[in-house]
């Protein structure tokens, strides 16, 4: 479970987040949309306590972050993975990459741990990259193989920031098939950032919109393509009329 | 940083506030790296990566520039002794006195704070506009001890490695110049009747001084970078200005102690 | 040192590697050189965009002023300091006056202010220009008929030059202030004895010598970070290794000018 009550944060004059509140209830695919610079992965950050709000409280399972330092939030991050937008792949190989959270967070001896990246990457459809350099591969190769890494470790929160940006319709379907089942099987919360609207609105329960930093809409997916604000309208259906 | 022209027209009152925030935040990262230095776990082989790169960056470079400085100070002080005493058989006594004392170290940190003081900030500050650090923090590994910590150890003990060589390096050239310049022989030149334990152990404890300040100020400037790749450039140059002038503080400190707790002669 | 280094021999591999320094070395003075050659093209007759100039004396040279400030003032005590035993030892009071002013006049000025004068101001124009470079900022002023060098580099240099000297001016009377200050308060020597030993030795040469090596160390500085910012190729990350590489040459620049410097100049 994650719960935001009014966050505000500001980079120096620049206001990212004005006063947002959300509840992403368990075991639910929240998708967070809206337009460019709205303050979706400045919120993911939030999220997982590697921004601290200038004011407002962020609950994960009922847990404040607020009051916690970073050791303690290092407990709280354990529960959550996260793939990044620009996939932060380390300086090493897809292996060591995928495995980077297990070696961290647990004491598992090396025969698990090659079992687990392995059964990662046949989960991604990359089986067998284990030795390449992440560097050297596709963009989509380099988001699933941060989606293998975000997911090793079981976690009971996965927040994925633009999981399907820059690639085909086909390979983005299938990420998104791919964030289902494993929302189904682990029962795990989840929210994915996409510029992709209608397509993360086929696996998504509920939707939150951001702009200018506020939340203009929050809601199941069935209420968001029945909206008549205009702005969650045009951006829902992808119009070019409109306040946008 | 203050001193750098980031911000658009700071005043002078707003700049020492920015200095002594600056320094706060670097006396921060430095209470962490002591605590992870006892207590974290070390990722086998990241302490001797890192004392590669430093030794493979920064040892020819410091060879060259050790030896232009020793010759530089050889015929200074040469110049200003002929004034007063036209007697050239101490010169060499007085050089390796000062050079061991503190040139070796202090002058020679400079030049090591620009090379390995860069190389640490942009190393660290595009992992963070690539959020690769933020991605460490997922994975519960705190940056500080698996980036800055290796860095740490590796920068004091490379670093005095390093700053010895450079010593050596400046004796010669020194030398070479006492011989051309002003007809002193090796032999009169390298006279170590001036030099005690404790001008050995003063330079010494400068040389560790500061290379644990430039692995702490260029990765703190490192980890604070921010605004994608020209972020990094700003990070780059901070991280040297930070790190010589932190050298230059700490020596008027450890040398003010010296004088009164290290007696030199 | 982007070749393969798998088929060369351990033993070859110190001579390739010398090699490819010489190599690289040779492009990089021949590059300077050739940038130096433009800039005097454009000198004469010289055509200046003020506004520029005027914009980077006093980004570069204004606002290193604080720095350069506390340099030289913790500078100025260190070498009081560093003397004080051989003064006591030689009874030496009288002299400290004029072997502190010696000293920075001649050597600790323009050096130490040339050093951080690089690290500020140098990698920071190194990278002004890198980012303007590898955002193709630079081929639009070409596009819009405006000659990137009278632009950007000539105000640059011009600026960085002046500012070198007026700074080592300002950090020598600084630098003699905190020796003064030290002098007093830990060897007991009265500022009006340290000021007259300094006048009664004390050549004009001497600040001479201090100010041409200072207009040399800028000169040395604004070339070279010019050089490696507009040389920047390799997107984002090339910004980064061309500040990296443009500070350090500086920095050996600045100490291979000042040997030179120091021995002709006697």
């Amino acid at each position: 479970m994650i719960r935001l009550e009014d966050v505000h944060l500001a980079f120096g004059d620049n206001t990212v987040l004005d006063g947002v509140s959300l509840e992403v209830p368990p075991a639910c695919i929240y998708a967070l949309i809206g337009p460019g610079a709205a303050g979706k992965s400045v919120l993911f950050k939030v999220v997982a306590g590697l921004l601290r709000p200038a004011s407002g409280k962020v609950f994960v399972d009922d847990e404040e972050l607020g009051p916690l330092n970073e050791i303690e939030l290092a407990r709280v991050r354990k529960k959550i993975g996260m793939l990044f937008q620009n996939y932060a792949l380390f300086d090493m190989n897809v292996a060591e990459n995928i495995a980077f959270p297990l070696r961290r967070l647990f004491d598992l001896s090396e025969e698990e741990i090659a079992e687990r990246v392995a059964e990662r990457l046949e989960r991604v459809a990359l089986p067998g990259t284990e030795h390449r350099i992440p560097q050297s591969m596709s963009g989509g190769q380099k988001k699933r193989i941060g989606v293998a890494r975000a997911t090793i470790a079981r976690p009971p929160i996965v927040l994925y920031d633009e999981p399907t940006a820059g690639l085909d319709p086909v390979t983005s379907q299938k990420i998104y098939d791919l964030v289902q089942e494993e929302q189904r099987a682990q029962d795990t919360t989840v929210m994915v950032i996409s510029s992709d609207v209608a397509g993360v609105l086929t696996i998504a329960d509920r939707v939150g919109m951001l702009h200018e930093g506020r939340l203009i809409f929050d809601g199941t997916t069935d209420d968001a393509k029945a909206s008549t604000d205009p702005a969650v309208r045009q951006f829902v259906h992808g119009l070019t009329e409109g306040p946008l | 940083m203050a001193f750098t022209a980031r911000a658009e027209n700071v005043s002078p009152l707003a700049a020492l506030k920015n200095v002594l925030q600056d320094a706060l935040a670097v006396a921060r990262v430095g209470r962490r790296t002591m605590h992870y230095l006892i207590r974290g776990k070390r990722e086998p082989g990241s302490v001797a990566r890192q004392m590669f790169a430093i030794g493979n960056q920064s040892l020819f470079f410091m060879c060259i520039t050790m030896a232009f400085i020793g010759a530089i100070i050889t015929f200074q002080t040469g110049l200003q002794s002929k004034k007063l005493v036209p007697d050239f058989s101490m010169i060499g006594a007085t050089y390796l006195k000062l050079l061991i004392r503190d040139l070796a170290a202090s002058v020679g940190a400079l030049p090591l704070a620009t090379r390995v003081g860069a190389g640490i900030a942009a190393e660290i500050g595009s992992m963070v506009v690539t959020e690769q650090v933020d991605a460490l923090r997922m994975c519960a590994a705190d940056p500080v001890d698996y980036l800055v910590v290796p860095r740490f150890i590796a920068s004091v003990i490379m670093g005095t490695v390093i700053l010895i060589i450079g010593g050596f390096v400046a004796y010669g050239s020194g030398m070479l110049v006492a011989q051309l310049m002003f007809d002193v022989s090796p032999h009169t030149f390298t006279n170590l009747s001036l030099v005690t334990m404790g001008d050995l152990v003063l330079g010494v404890s400068k040389a560790v001084t500061y290379g644990g300040a430039i692995a702490l100020v260029s990765g703190q400037r490192g980890l604070a970078t921010f605004g994608g790749s020209e972020g990094v450039g700003w990070a780059t140059t901070e991280a040297v200005v930070g790190s010589c002038f932190a050298i230059i503080v700490l020596n008027l400190v450890i040398s003010t102690i010296g004088y009164f707790f290290v007696p030199a002669l | 040192m982007g070749a393969p280094a798998a088929p060369v021999g351990v033993l070859l591999a110190l001579p390739q590697r010398v090699g490819a320094f010489l190599l690289a070395l040779a492009t990089q003075i021949g590059g300077v050189t050739i940038l130096l050659g433009q800039i005097l093209r454009r000198l004469n007759p010289a055509r200046i965009d003020r506004h520029e100039l005027f914009r980077n004396l006093n980004r570069m040279g204004v606002r290193s002023v604080p720095i350069i400030s506390a340099t030289a003032a913790f500078t100025g005590g260190i070498m009081v300091v560093q003397a004080a035993p051989f003064v006591e030892q030689f009874n030496a009071k009288g002299f400290i006056g004029w072997a502190a002013t010696f000293t920075t006049f001649r050597e600790l000025g323009p050096l130490l202010i040339g050093l951080i004068f690089n690290g500020r101001v140098g990698a920071n124009n190194t990278a002004e220009l890198g980012t303007m470079q590898v955002t193709d900022q630079v081929d639009a002023l070409r596009a819009l008929a405006i000659d990137p060098i009278a632009y950007l580099v000539v105000p640059r240099v011009l600026a960085m030059i002046s500012m070198m000297v007026v700074l080592t001016i300002l950090g020598d009377a600084i630098a003699l202030g905190g020796a003064m200050l030290t002098a007093d308060l830990l060897l007991d020597v009265d500022p009006r004895i340290f000021w007259a030993s300094a006048i009664e030795r004390l050549e004009t040469w001497d600040f001479f010598v201090g100010l041409i090596k200072s207009l040399l160390f800028g000169v040395m500085i604004a070339l070279m970070s010019c050089y490696y910012g507009l040389a920047t190729r390799g997107g984002a990350p090339g910004v980064g290794r061309a500040v990296n590489a443009s500070v350090v040459a500086s920095a050996a620049g600045v100490f291979i000018a000042d040997y030179f410097s120091t021995f002709v100049l006697d």
